[in-house]
């Protein structure tokens, strides 16, 4: 069928500069909450995703055709994102799909392209609950699920001298598969080593008013801190701990340290905060060289985590379509889901494998204020500064 | 288990949150005393609000708080603006219900707007003393609260003494009690109704500077708070601004207290049943009396 409008194409009035077998473009259909709770990552993502259809269509294209994406807005509403993507493959007919924003968003959609027998490649669901629901076509585009985020930092603190280090342990998480999965992913593998949880927060999504958090976690006076968050919980939480003057040996949260509003919002006193991180612009593997500088080109500032697993995504699915030759709706998706379950792709963020339920297999960076800037600190062959403990006062 | 400290600590932080919900509700009651207006566009205000205190602080580099200078003039003549052309042409017999729908499409413009202007990036303003606090009894009080609670408490004392000594704070109230008796007696109610409404929003400059103190803003944040404002001047009896600064003490408290127990999610639902409970026990409200009779 693809064929045929092909030929249809090639006498009408395109006037493709892509050369050679010129054909009608790939299109990509997304859905992003562009709109609402997760609007800023969501955007974040659409930019990624721009970055890559820029960079491979200047390159001429995929498999010699052009790449379009249609990208569609479900305002972080899971009804919307379900209805986003059966109109996106049903009525469009888009030729393949990328993933949206968020496990919430990730686990219905995935269920609609399942359906529709579509490889679904996404860039932000790394909650547990993602790969336990039996997608077999789904495959994570970053290094680590959320449970593993923090394992490099669980290695290192098990591994410090018994009376160094920290003996308690409070934990506050976002109510969100993903954020608590980081935090939690943690704290089992602290309290199997002997670190005992003195307090253990969930707050929901919508929670503007942090201090009451922060006087429990700040009565029970841990040693450490563990934050699994987003952007402005943390925020806001690292600001009411402040006010109540908690000083914590170590402080880590998922996510917002590695924003870069995170040192506008908190000022100086970000010296010593830990995080997990999937990527670093830093990072010498050839297609993030690239990637950052013409993204920057692009956008005007370097990317950041959202936009790097948006365009990771893009770099899985490419892979695919280059090794098998095919990029439409049908058998094809079959042949690009089986080709990604036994192969290794070279993305920005390294080379990536996946389990059967779509797991990446590699782990995150622990990166880490010092001297002002975030650097990477674990594990001990990639760090760039040495890790700092007791963190500084806040 | 619970420390003494920790309670002691908890009903601070619950005082001082209490102040701010009180001066964030206070606007809100307002409109539905004078006009029957159900304004769901009052935290999208707010926030508007916090963004220009941001953008102020920002650009300046000056003290956020200078911005209200600017801001709740502005808002004032927003306020009898927005009365005048939009909440004015309203039929009087289907006000309440279709007000909703007006300020949803208002609160949707100003996200939007606010979207567009500033983008969706979360915002803070990073203040020298953010993270400061003084010590009371072995309690943390933070600076930035303690001075958002002055701001509330200076606003709606300003506002009750404008409603009880003025002219036009005579006239609001006879336009409040009876509408057509206050135009019997020469009260130009459509004007007095501007300028409530124009009162109501220069408390939300107040209020959503105060906000912005100490706190993350992004345009989307309003739908956060519009519930729990709603539920507080329910409870307090539509109209009465008292009666909204009681309510909004004794949830504030409360919240504060349950979050000690009973986690965050839970504490958070303490609005929503007072709310039910206020409907089901006494609709008109805890500490209004009859709808909007008193201040």
């Amino acid at each position: 069928m693809s064929a045929c409008s092909a030929v249809d194409n090639a006498s009408s009035d395109e006037s493709d500069a892509g050369g050679g077998d010129t054909t009608e473009p790939i299109t990509i259909g997304v859905s992003l909450p562009l709109t609402g709770d997760f609007s800023e990552p969501g955007k974040g993502v659409q930019r990624g995703y721009e970055a890559w259809a820029k960079i491979v269509n200047d390159s001429g294209g995929l498999l010699g055709r052009q790449v379009e994406l249609k990208v569609l807005d479900d305002q972080s509403n899971a009804d919307r994102v379900v209805a986003d993507y059966e109109s996106l493959i049903a009525q469009d007919e888009v030729d393949l799909v990328f993933g949206p924003f968020s496990t919430r968003l990730v686990v219905p959609s995935a269920r609609v392209a399942k359906e529709y027998g579509m490889l679904f490649v996404e860039p932000a669901g790394a909650a547990a609950e993602v790969f336990e629901q039996g997608f077999d076509n789904l495959f994570y585009a970053a290094p680590a699920v959320a449970n593993d985020h923090y394992n490099y930092l669980a290695e290192h603190i098990l591994a410090m001298p018994e009376g160094q280090r920290p003996k308690t342990v409070a934990y506050a998480a976002m109510d969100d598969p993903f954020a608590q999965g980081t935090a939690y992913g943690l704290k089992e593998k602290l309290e199997a080593g002997g670190i005992r949880t003195v307090a253990d927060e969930v707050y929901p999504p919508n929670t503007t008013d942090f201090s009451s958090i922060a006087a429990k976690i700040a009565d029970a006076k841990a040693d450490m801190l563990v934050g699994g968050s987003q952007y402005q919980d943390a925020v806001n939480l690292i600001v009411a701990l402040q006010q109540l003057d908690y000083q914590p040996k170590m402080a880590a949260f998922s996510t917002a340290p590695t924003n870069p509003e995170f040192s506008k919002a908190i000022g100086e006193k970000t010296e010593g905060i830990l995080s997990p991180t999937g990527y670093t612009t830093k990072a010498d593997y050839p297609s993030n060289v690239e990637f950052v500088e013409k993204y920057t080109a692009q956008f005007g500032n370097p990317p950041s985590e959202d936009e790097a697993n948006a365009y990771t995504t893009g770099q899985v699915v490419a892979a695919a379509v280059e090794a098998v030759g095919c990029a439409e709706q049908g058998d094809c998706q079959q042949r690009l889901i089986d080709w990604l379950r036994d192969n290794t792709v070279e993305t920005v963020v390294g080379p990536l494998s996946w389990d059967e339920v779509g797991r990446p297999e590699a782990a995150h960076l622990i990166q880490q204020y010092v001297d002002g800037e975030i650097q990477i600190v674990l594990p001990e062959d990639q760090k760039e500064a040495d890790f700092l403990f007791p963190k500084p006062a806040w | 288990m619970t420390s003494p400290q920790l309670v002691f600590q908890s009903l601070v932080l619950g005082v001082l949150l209490g102040g701010l919900y009180a001066l964030l509700a206070a606007g809100l009651t307002l409109y539905f005393g004078v006009m029957r207006v159900v304004m769901i566009a009052h935290s999208a205000f707010l926030i508007l609000a916090a963004y220009l205190a941001w953008w102020f602080n920002d650009r300046t580099g000056l003290d956020p708080l200078l911005s209200l200078a600017l801001t709740v003039p502005l808002f004032f003549v927003a306020g009898v603006l927005m009365q005048r052309l939009l909440i004015r042409r309203l039929s009087p017999v289907t006000l309440t219900m279709m007000s909703v729908l007006l300020t949803f499409a208002v609160a949707l413009v100003i996200e939007g707007l606010l979207g567009y202007v500033f983008s969706g990036t979360q915002r803070r303003i990073q203040l020298g003393y953010s993270g400061s606090s003084l010590e009371l009894f072995g309690a943390r009080v933070a600076v930035v609260k303690l001075i958002a609670f002055g701001l509330a408490a200076a606003a709606l004392l300003g506002l009750y003494l404008l409603l009880k000594r003025s002219r036009l704070g005579q006239a609001l109230r006879a336009t409040i009690q009876h509408r057509d008796a206050a135009a019997l007696v020469g009260i130009d109610t459509d004007r007095v109704a501007g300028y409530g409404f124009g009162l109501g929003l220069a408390t939300a400059a107040v209020g959503g500077t105060a906000l912005a103190l100490d706190s993350t803003i992004y345009p989307s944040l309003h739908w956060h708070w519009i519930g729990p404002l709603m539920a507080i001047i329910v409870v307090g009896g539509l109209g009465s601004i008292p009666g909204a600064a009681i309510a909004a003490m004794a949830l504030g408290i409360l919240q504060s207290l349950l979050q000690l127990e009973m986690g965050t999610t839970w504490a958070q639902t303490v609005f929503y049943v007072a709310l039910f409970a206020t409907l089901m026990v006494r609709p008109q409200g805890f500490f209004g009396g009859r709808l909007a009779q008193r201040f």
